[in-house]
């Protein structure tokens, strides 16, 4: 069995089922709670671990306005190359008062160096996924509208996400406004790309290339080998941490994994938890386990 | 004094000619999709319910390689005042684009503009000409007459800040006589994130402007 990139800090008794071991994980770890969805594509195996469990979605909600912005293009609204204005200036979900992003809290540089200047809706899209753009992120929720983009998860059946709002919202965060996601939720976005049945093949392949190029790889593809090859979307607030995405291996179809996890501000070692999660999900399907359900 | 000849670089005109090398149409013998767009010569109404006369006669503008080798004036080139993005209606976001004539004035004002700040002045997208059906034009704003400009960074410096805001409107109301600064602000009319400059709805019917007796048939079908 391939040597994983990182171990995972935390060691667990191999012997005992996924379900035991991420139950000792989630003890061990602190965290106020985890969740794993898996959806095995090679095997049609699917292991849920708290997979119903509502979330703040945090950054994965990126993973909804990624889709709904590709659906915009399919409906013929836009082309990937429409030119969209950035401007940082949002209105807030709880009523309607401006907010802005600021700078020191959005982990990429590129659309917030672009104010007053135009990027393409591609561009957009990418950054708001490799890097996470909370600027990308709220431009291309306004432009597409809450109702709409909820009208493209509905659509697809994908009842675990829940979009109410842009990222950064803080007045809306203190009143309890936020997006949600479920473990199940996220999972079944992602097969929808996996299986190229989201939208298009040809829009589900582009959507999928952006997720290849991620560039926080502290989660999911830490736990594992070095020849896998991860498209995913990681999540993180004050007590949040989320990775969710689709594993490829060599020589066998892809899995789906989504991780959620919930924390008390002060405690660390988060990252290092959902790469440890991740290698046991990986153990059990490609190594020596069985997913027991 | 000697003729200086355009010389293909955009900049001059011939003495006794129009100095801006492109094509004044009258807006209302446009294909439709553009009088929809343009709307010339009818009203819009302003916040305060006034209403106001859009311009008719347009530069024609036929290819974004000529608006970006166009100085109206020594350091603002044409593409600046007409980059606008999806919120623009469809006929406009291709070329030929039209942008009133009006726009030099504006252009004229920015260059006094620039040289009492001392530094590079940026529009921004959406910032200068957009036209009545553009999805920010909710009432008549002078960017329908192109005598309006966004700008959002002098310099390296970004204008989201009051003080940074109020510096520069100071310098404008010195620099630019009749110009109009909007107040900082969070609330419409306001502003908190950019300096908008205008000359209010002024209309311009430059030279060379296509001429006809007025023909109360146009107003009906004006093909």
């Amino acid at each position: 069995m391939p040597t994983p990139v990182t171990a995972p800090p935390i060691s667990l008794e191999p012997g005992s089922s996924l379900r035991h071991r991420l139950e000792e994980l989630e003890e061990r770890s602190r965290a106020r709670a985890l969740a794993v969805a898996l959806h095995d594509l090679e095997t049609g195996r699917q292991f849920r671990y708290r997979s119903e469990r509502w979330f703040h979605a945090a950054s994965t909600i990126k993973l909804a306005v990624l889709l709904g912005t590709y659906a915009s293009v399919h409906r013929g609204k836009y082309v990937p190359q429409s030119r969209l204005h950035v401007r940082n200036r949002f209105r807030s979900a709880y009523d309607g008062s401006s907010f802005r992003i600021l700078s020191e809290r959005d982990a990429d540089s590129e659309v917030q160096s672009a104010i007053g200047k135009t990027m393409r809706l591609s561009e957009l899209a990418r950054n708001m996924i490799i890097r996470s753009s909370n600027l990308a992120t709220n431009l291309l929720l306004d432009l597409l509208g809450i109702e709409f983009l909820q009208r493209v998860l509905e659509e697809n059946n994908l009842a675990g996400i829940d979009l109410r709002r842009g990222v950064e919202d803080e007045l809306a965060f203190e009143h309890g406004i936020n997006n949600r996601i479920t473990a199940d939720g996220l999972v079944q976005l992602l097969r929808l790309i996996a299986e190229e049945r989201a939208l298009t093949p040809e829009l589900s392949r582009t959507m999928l290339e952006i997720l290849h190029d991620q560039e926080f790889r502290s989660g999911i593809p830490a736990g594992l080998p070095a020849d896998a090859r991860v498209a995913h979307k990681t999540g993180e607030i004050s007590t949040i941490a989320h990775d969710a995405g689709i594993v490829y291996l060599p020589n066998r179809k892809p899995y789906i994994i989504a991780i959620l996890s919930e924390w008390e501000p002060e405690i660390t070692g988060r990252s290092p938890t959902i790469a440890a999660a991740s290698y046991m999900v990986y153990e059990h399907l490609v190594g020596v386990k069985d997913v027991d359900e | 004094m000697t003729e200086r000849e355009n010389g293909g670089d955009g900049k001059y005109g011939a003495l006794g000619k129009p100095s801006i090398p492109l094509r004044i149409v009258d807006g209302r013998r446009l294909e439709k999709k553009f009088r929809d767009a343009l709307r010339p010569g009818g009203v819009l109404s302003d916040s305060q319910g006034q209403a106001h006369a859009l311009p008719r006669y347009f530069y024609e503008v036929p290819s974004w390689d000529v608006a970006v080798n166009l100085q109206l004036s020594e350091h603002f080139a044409l593409w600046e005042f007409i980059h606008t993005d999806v919120h623009e209606v469809e006929a406009l976001r291709t070329f030929p684009r039209y942008v009133p004539c009006a726009i030099t004035l504006m252009a004229l004002g920015l260059e006094q503009f620039r040289d009492a700040v001392g530094s590079f002045v940026h529009i921004a997208a959406n910032g200068g000409y957009r036209s009545p059906g553009h999805a920010l034009s909710v009432h008549a704003t002078p960017h329908a007459w192109g005598t309006a400009v966004n700008i959002y960074k002098v310099g390296d410096t970004m204008l989201d800040e009051q003080e940074a805001l109020e510096h520069y409107a100071e310098i404008a109301y010195r620099s630019m006589p009749g110009v109009y600064v909007r107040p900082f602000g969070k609330v419409r009319g306001y502003t908190d994130d950019h300096l908008h400059l205008d000359f209010g709805y002024v209309v311009a019917v430059p030279r060379g402007a296509p001429f006809e007796m007025y023909n109360p048939k146009v107003d009906v079908e004006p093909l």
